[in-house]
């Protein structure tokens, strides 16, 4: 190839990349209209992403513009956003926090230039620092709630299957498939499901805690290794994601489990698509639904009501507050309500 | 030829690999003799079999003294791609709502040629354009990574995991002929045509030469650029495969499959003999490293240790086996 054209070639690709890369996405007309700036904690969670898509929607007709930033699951990328947005001088900021022991000076930055801000589905700030400003909020999911339902879910049929305890030790026998190390939903979600059977009165056994990583291959491969070794003591599969859910149950029909062989219930979260089917086709037991839908609607709302300078309560807002925190139910999802996992 | 210590030293030394994974076995068996089984061998070798397609991709680019960071996100990319072309027609969550049911090697052709492609590109900008194969290949990596979350991201899926995979498709991964995984047969193929390629063809020999010395390749008629670019093509196309299987093992398939794939598929290679300089690996050494890690995460899970662990003993198991390599080739020279 021609060297200088080569050359000009690569200059141009450095050139659009770098217009396209630099700086953050907006949606919504801004003009005239009160800005919004977003650090959404990973553009590349499936959560996250259908969130964001709502937001940006409600935004199109509403009164406040967005600017929406993807801190790639990096707590310096997220500091760099949180600065950039602070020095554009947004009118509000959402901060979908990774590093929740950071929030006291992003409401103390919020609380220097007036603004309102909004702690969206993550780990809540201390009541101290909720405190230490009038315009702060926290919109989440309750995460303990889908633990329970796990917990729920699994000990309801315990009780009603005789033979749900296969080798006969009196013990709910269990396996939980862990997503991620130190991330506050996988820690509640394995806590709190367990916590909830043995609040229903039936003794436990952890038969072993894996790591997968949310990752479907991993749990697969590990549930494989599992039921290998002791497949018989195996009462019940605890997964923290849908994902990791649905690779233990291939791996149970990989090993002649479920249809026509032994039935090993397996419980998840997220109520993704393939979850549900899974649930329609009985080998998943139950899911809960973290609605994105509901929680970009609601971070809107409070946007919306904020900039109409009305109170923040709950027939305002539409859900559940205590304080300053606004809370999203999960929904359980079983064969009786498929039709509620729709959004 | 006589017994002596130093030939038993030797032939223990040649075969070090062999003895590892033996060893493990046994050790295994000693602690929990349930792990004599069919069912665990096969589970093994299912497990491997993704892993030894990618690896052997991943021992074209060592043995030309490349580098390639990107297979793990061509895997990936691979995945959704073929996921998205081969859902059933009644799966009520379809990626492209109004595409028929297409013949399962449509999905299958078309995720290789995309791996193809990749490599392709990795190859071009290691050879012409001599960018280094670790930024090369690290920037394609990023470049695959978002163009697979972009496809992934569009309407109607919105980052939906895939599935509702045909039955076709699902029986490359789950089903099996003649009582044999039909994965592990696609792999076991694979392996055997990687082997006659790299032994039995000239192109094959070229690799070793380019890898060993690209001057000296060159000064004897070798077209350098074309070796280097067919080294990452093929790996490219390796990983399609490895793909495209991973999604029908799983019956799913997201953006973050393949996630850290490649450095799997490089300690397996380096494990397995393969130098990073170059011109050095051979295929059933690939195959014993492929194994001996699966035979560690499947074996530490099956005797019940904390998956926390199996990092550790991997780790422990790269360094060993690298340190003992070099004191072995060092005494041949």
């Amino acid at each position: 190839m021609n060297k200088k054209l080569l050359s000009l070639v690569l200059i141009s690709g450095l050139i659009v990349s770098g217009v396209f890369a630099s700086g953050a996405q907006e949606s919504g007309d801004s003009a005239g209209k009160k800005v919004a700036g977003f650090v959404w904690y990973n553009y590349a969670d499936t959560f996250i992403t259908s969130a964001r898509t709502v937001v940006a929607n409600e935004a199109v007709n509403g009164p406040v513009a967005l600017l929406s930033t993807d801190s790639q699951n990096d707590i310096a990328m997220q500091a760099n956003n949180i600065n950039a947005l602070f020095a554009k001088k947004v009118d509000y900021i959402c901060i979908n926090n990774i590093s929740p022991n950071d929030s006291a000076s992003m409401i103390q930055k919020a609380k220097d230039q007036n603004i309102p801000i909004l702690f969206v589905n993550c780990t809540s700030p201390t009541e101290e620092e909720l405190a230490s400003y009038d315009k702060v909020y926290h919109i989440s999911s309750a995460a303990e709630q889908s633990g329970w339902i796990q917990g729920d879910a699994v000990s309801e049929y315990w009780k009603a299957h005789s033979d749900a305890d296969r080798n006969g030790n009196g013990k709910l026998d269990y396996i939980m498939l862990v997503g991620m190390q130190g991330n506050y939903d996988s820690q509640m979600r394995t806590d709190k499901s367990i916590e909830r059977v043995v609040d229903n009165g039936i003794e436990v056994n952890c038969l072993q805690e894996m790591l997968c990583d949310w990752q479907r291959g991993k749990a697969m491969n590990q549930v494989a290794s599992v039921l290998a070794a002791n497949g018989n003591d195996i009462d019940a599969i605890f997964a923290n994601n849908d994902d990791m859910a649905l690779g233990a149950i291939e791996a149970l029909k990989a090993s002649g489990y479920l249809g026509d062989g032994p039935y090993i219930p397996v419980v998840g979260v997220d109520a993704t698509k393939v979850g549900v089917q899974a649930i329609e086709e009985g080998t998943l037991l139950a899911t809960s639904l973290n609605n994105p839908v509901t929680l970009g609607k609601t971070i809107y709302k409070v946007l919306t009501l904020l900039d109409e300078g009305q109170p923040i309560t709950d027939e305002t807002v539409g859900a559940t507050m205590t304080g300053k925190h606004i809370w999203l139910d999960y929904v359980a999802i079983t064969k009786d309500n498929i039709e509620d996992a729709a959004y | 030829m006589e017994l002596t210590q130093s030939n038993i030293k030797k032939i223990l030394m040649d075969n070090l690999l062999y003895v590892v994974l033996l060893f493990m076995f046994v050790i295994l068996i000693i602690i929990s003799p349930a792990f004599l089984s069919w069912i665990v061998i096969r589970d093994i070798l299912m497990q491997s079999s993704t892993r030894l397609i990618i690896a052997l991709g991943c021992m074209f680019i060592l043995i030309v003294a490349g580098a390639d960071l990107s297979g793990g996100r061509v895997v990936g990319l691979a995945a959704v791609i073929a996921g998205s072309l081969a859902q059933s027609s009644t799966f009520y969550n379809k990626f492209f709502p109004m595409l028929p049911e297409l013949p399962v090697i449509v999905p299958v052709l078309i995720a290789i040629g995309i791996g193809l492609l990749a490599g392709f590109l990795n190859g071009i900008i290691v050879a012409k354009l001599e960018v280094n194969p670790f930024i090369a290949t690290l920037g394609i990596a990023l470049v695959v990574y978002g163009f697979n979350c972009l496809y992934f991201n569009l309407p109607p899926n919105n980052s939906q995991p895939l599935g509702g995979f045909t039955k076709g498709f699902s029986a490359l991964g789950g089903g099996a002929t003649l009582g044999i995984p039909n994965i592990i047969i696609i792999a076991a193929v694979c392996t055997i045509i990687v082997y006659l390629f790299q032994r039995k063809t000239c192109l094959g020999k070229e690799l070793f030469a380019v890898g060993g010395s690209k001057d000296a390749a060159r000064v004897s008629g070798i077209n350098v650029e074309k070796i280097l670019v067919l080294a990452y093509s093929l790996a490219g196309a390796l990983y399609g495969l490895g793909g495209v299987l991973e999604a029908a093992r799983t019956g799913s398939a997201t953006s973050t499959y393949g996630a850290g794939y490649e450095m799997d598929a490089i300690a397996s290679c380096v494990v397995g003999g393969c130098s990073l300089m170059g011109g050095v690996g051979s295929v059933p050494g690939v195959v014993v490293g492929v194994l001996i890690f699966n035979v560690i995460s499947y074996g530490l899970t099956f005797i019940g240790i904390s998956s926390y662990w199996q990092n550790v003993f991997k780790g422990v198991i790269i360094i060993c086996a690298v340190a003992l390599d070099v004191r072995k080739n060092r005494k041949k020279n």
